[in-house]
């Protein structure tokens, strides 16, 4: 029996058993949380907590790992004083042990009336995407803040720990439906001045900006989060199927314009697109932003388990 | 350029009407499907650029619009079935003649005559000129025109497939007088015979036919000569043995070389005779087969050639007959007792004889009901019997003549002898002690059959409602008559005359010919059941199927309704049934010698030309081709975006 199915047992005699199956089943399956109870989400930079977790910090404390000595200072706990060092050299030092803290993890989900194009693979990916870093995070005792935004931050998740925690997760993201256009930065920045606490920020979105990408993430790299980029991507929208004379109208600002399909225009189309793709890498590259990009057409656990795991975001 | 279809008016209508349509439905065209995309900006550069070329665009699709007013051009135009004025007075005018006599049933050529004849007609068809107009007519016994004048290909290919081969001569004069008179008044007529040319001289009871103007041309159709054929074939029963018949057939060699046949002769399928014989080239030759017992009802002859093979021509290697059916007559005989009278009777075994008293007539008979024939021996009924009857020396107000003064020594001065009753019989010297003059009703339709001295008739034949009568007006105990062979002959043929079972009797109908088949009905109408299977109403008129017969073969002729009625007596062959058969028999429709040139009016046919195949003056045809590429040309271009 899988960790999940274990929990989800717990949490059926405390509630009903039946909206917990269906949780499940929208998201994961049983060998697919198996795999991921052995993953954890690794930081690229260490981050203060507030409680003990797995992750290292630069706050000494009452773990359990030795870090340093200090001089003793009146008020100091008799219990960490080191006995051994004051009889060898009659100094009473205290003993300084690495505190182990949880991490914060903001997952924010583009919700953008783009995101449900074309049948909504793509809100459906992210949904995903975010469902397994949010089981992940949780696994390892982080703090766990799921966020949708549009042209601002539209639901909220409040930060929450613990496995138990992950049905939670699933109803918040059911619940989550696309709305509205985007812009990042406006988003981004009411999701800082709602969140004091820094710490890793993962951006689940196709990027699709009509400000710019960059504005998001640079109020994130900032406003001194770790930002994290799932860029996420459907290939069918690089070669759309269109042919002779129709209007295009964009489906979150509903702009209109008419075009006459030809292959010629198609394959600039997709030069363009290739384009924007290459920007968006380029960006993350030279600013070091982690950068992952989510293919809708990939199969799911393949992306969490060797793709996530290659660029460096689980270990 | 003249318009054969519809005016220029109509055309005008029709393309402002439709044309109107096409550029509304273009209009709705260009309301652009719309298409959602998830992120505009990337398409923006890509439109900017693509402005700069609108203007090619619209001119592009404008040349949609006018590749599609052409196309409706083209097929306005095409309605107008277009044609240049000079092709059209230059048309001809044609009536072919497909010939469908038995001739043209030979083998000679593949798969025969007739058929080669078709598939000619069908390449003139297929050669016609735009202009041309044509008319196929079947020429056999009469002609039959197979569909209008016109000059539309597959209308005259239908007509064309309507020709059927039959097995009687063709009418040549009458053809020709068809022809000439649906071509009267009509420029450039031509007339096409196609026939092997076997079609007698072009002359009927109006004289020689006059062609006038009109061309005739000819195409002769196949090559052989070998055929044996019969040509006579007639058969009878005996009248005084009619268990027995006699068969007259008559073969004719119409080839050029010796031919050895066999001739079989089969009753009711059965084969009664089977003899080989040999004839020289042109010769006919007779056989009589006397004294044939063994068959019932059908006769047939068959020829083959003793090597197994057929002639050239397998339609005359077959004739046909019925013998008249045999039933027992049932005879009542009212009378005190007349010994010649019985023997008579007795001689024909077909009679079945009843005698009676005229007391026990009265009492008992009711009528003669249920007898075919009553004779009443110097006994006159009160009223008349429900039967034909034979009244000898009859009397007083009963009976169907008046009976007039006594005459002495009366004999018969004066005969009918066309009459059956007294076929095969003579009469002039029979002496009568003394007898009464009979009176005939002229107006009922009596005939006098026999009359003493010009003006005492005292032999009167005649019929009173459904029911035949003859009047003898003596008793023949009275004369000599009973001593003579004419005594018994006169009863049979009097028995035959009231049952129709005539010694005239026609064994066989031959082809060509209107037939009048008797029947014994009110019916105006009889229903024809054919050789080859299916039926055929034929009207009646004065008692007789009227029917141009064209098949060999039996044939049953039903009446109208389909059961006797008390009143009407039964026919020869049944109940309102009558079968007989039909045979070509014709010596000059065997003689298949392909004819090579056609003489009419002094005229010698000339040989088709003017027809080439492929080539069409229609206008029409080619627009509605140009209109095709041009759809194809659209298609194309809209799916290769060139004119999208």
């Amino acid at each position: 029996m899988g960790l999940l199915e274990s929990l989800r047992n717990s949490f059926s005699r405390r509630s009903d058993a039946s909206h917990a199956r269906g949780d499940k089943e929208d998201l994961f399956d049983d060998d697919f949380q198996r795999k991921l109870d052995y993953l954890a989400i690794v930081s690229r930079r260490v981050f203060a907590g507030r409680m003990r977790a797995e992750r290292r910090t630069k706050k000494t404390g009452s773990g359990v790992e030795f870090a340093d000595h200090r001089e003793y200072q009146p008020g100091d706990d008799f219990r960490y004083l080191d006995w051994n060092v004051y009889q060898r050299f009659d100094k009473l030092l205290l003993r300084l042990f690495e505190e182990e803290e949880d991490l914060a993890i903001y997952l924010i989900v583009d919700a953008s009336g783009s995101m449900a194009f074309g049948g909504g693979d793509k809100l459906r990916y992210a949904k995903r995407v975010c469902a397994a870093l949010a089981y992940v995070g949780l696994a390892n005792l982080d703090r766990v803040c799921i966020v949708s935004t549009s042209d601002r931050v539209m639901m909220r998740m409040a930060e929450t720990r613990g496995k138990a925690r992950i049905f939670k997760v699933f109803r918040f993201l059911r619940e989550l439906e696309s709305a509205g256009t985007t812009d990042l930065g406006d988003a981004l920045k009411t999701f800082v001045a709602q969140h004091k606490r820094r710490g890793l920020a993962v951006l689940i979105s196709d990027l699709y900006d009509p400000q710019g990408f960059e504005r998001g993430i640079n109020v994130l790299r900032y406003n001194k989060f770790d930002p994290f980029v799932v860029h996420i991507v459907d290939k069918t929208e690089e070669k759309p199927k269109l042919f002779g004379d129709v209007l295009l109208y964009d489906c979150e600002t509903g702009d209109e314009r008419e075009v006459t399909v030809t292959p010629k225009v198609l394959a600039r189309f997709r030069e363009e697109y290739e384009k924007y793709i290459h920007d968006i890498d380029r960006f993350c590259a030279t600013r070091q932003v982690p950068y992952v990009r989510a293919d809708v057409s990939v199969a799911f656990d393949e992306l969490i388990l060797r793709v996530f795991r290659r660029g460096g975001f689980l270990r | 350029m003249i318009f054969a279809g519809l005016g220029f008016a109509q055309l005008a209508a029709i393309f402002g009407v439709v044309g109107a349509a096409v550029v509304g439905l273009y209009v709705l065209r260009l309301r652009r499907r719309t298409v959602a995309i998830p992120f505009s900006p990337l398409w923006q550069k890509i439109l900017k650029d693509k402005d700069a070329t609108t203007l090619f665009s619209r001119l592009k699709r404008l040349l949609s619009l006018l590749l599609q007013l052409a196309l409706l051009a083209l097929l306005v135009f095409a309605l107008g079935d277009p044609r240049a004025a000079a092709t059209l007075v230059k048309g001809r005018t044609l009536v072919v003649l497909v010939d469908a006599s038995a001739s043209m049933q030979a083998t000679d050529v593949s798969p025969n005559r007739l058929e080669v004849a078709k598939n000619e007609v069908k390449a003139m068809i297929r050669g016609l000129g735009g202009a041309d107009r044509m008319l196929i007519a079947q020429m056999d016994a009469m002609v039959t025109p197979l569909g209008p004048m016109s000059g539309d290909t597959s209308e005259l290919e239908r007509a064309l497939d309507q020709v059927k081969a039959t097995d009687a001569r063709a009418d040549f004069p009458r053809a020709l007088r068809f022809a000439t008179d649906t071509l009267r008044n009509v420029e450039l007529g031509e007339i096409v015979v196609v026939s092997d040319g076997n079609l007698g001289p072009p002359l009927d009871a109006s004289g020689p036919v006059h062609l006038g103007d009109d061309k005739l041309s000819f195409v002769s159709v196949g090559t052989g000569k070998r055929n044996v054929g019969i040509t006579q074939f007639s058969v009878r029963r005996y009248p005084l043995d009619k268990s027995r018949y006699e068969v007259m057939l008559e073969v004719t060699n119409t080839g050029p070389e010796q031919q050895d046949i066999e001739l079989s002769l089969l009753g009711d399928g059965n084969v009664v005779d089977l003899t080989k014989l040999r004839l020289m080239p042109g010769e006919r030759l007779p056989r009589f087969y006397p004294n044939l017992s063994g068959a019932s009802r059908t006769l047939e002859a068959k020829l083959a050639n003793v090597d197994g093979t057929h002639d050239d021509l397998p339609a005359d290697d077959h004739a046909y007959a019925l013998l008249p059916e045999r039933r027992r007559a049932k005879v009542l005989v009212v009378s005190e007792g007349n010994t010649y009278l019985e023997a008579a009777l007795l001689l024909d075994e077909y009679l079945e004889v009843t005698q009676v008293s005229p007391t026990d007539y009265v009492n008992k008979q009711a009528g003669g009901s249920g007898f075919d024939v009553v004779v009443f021996d110097r006994v006159t009924p009160a009223s008349p019997p429900k039967a034909h009857a034979l009244y000898l020396d009859p009397r007083g107000p009963g009976s169907p003549v008046k009976v007039d003064t006594e005459l002495t020594a009366p004999g018969f001065d004066k005969i009918d002898r066309k009459h059956p009753i007294v076929r095969f019989t003579a009469l002039d010297d029979v002496n009568v002690a003394h007898g009464h003059k009979l009176v005939p009703d002229l107006a009922a339709g009596d005939k006098v059959v026999g009359a003493f001295g010009g003006t005492s008739p005292i032999l009167v034949a005649g019929s009173r409602g459904a029911y035949k009568f003859v009047a003898v007006g003596f008793d023949v105990r009275d004369s000599d008559l009973p001593l003579r062979v004419a005594w018994p002959l006169f009863l049979l043929n009097t028995v035959n005359f009231f049952t129709d079972e005539d010694a005239r009797y026609i064994s066989s109908f031959r082809t060509g010919d209107v037939w009048r088949v008797p029947v014994s009905t009110q019916a105006t109408e009889a229903t024809l059941a054919l050789p080859g299977g299916g039926t055929e109403r034929v009207p009646v008129h004065e008692g007789r199927a009227v029917y141009l017969g064209e098949r060999a073969g039996f044939y049953e002729l039903t009446a109208g309704d389909s059961a006797a009625t008390p009143e009407q007596p039964s026919p020869i062959n049944g109940a309102n049934k009558t079968a007989f058969a039909a045979n070509l028999l014709d010596a000059e429709e065997s003689t298949i010698a392909p004819v090579p040139e056609l003489v009419v009016d002094g005229k010698t046919a000339g040989k088709v030309e003017g027809f080439h195949v492929g080539v069409r003056r229609e206008i029409w045809i080619y627009l509605l081709l140009a209109a095709v590429l041009l759809t194809a040309l659209e298609w194309a271009t809209y799916h290769r975006r060139i004119t999208v």
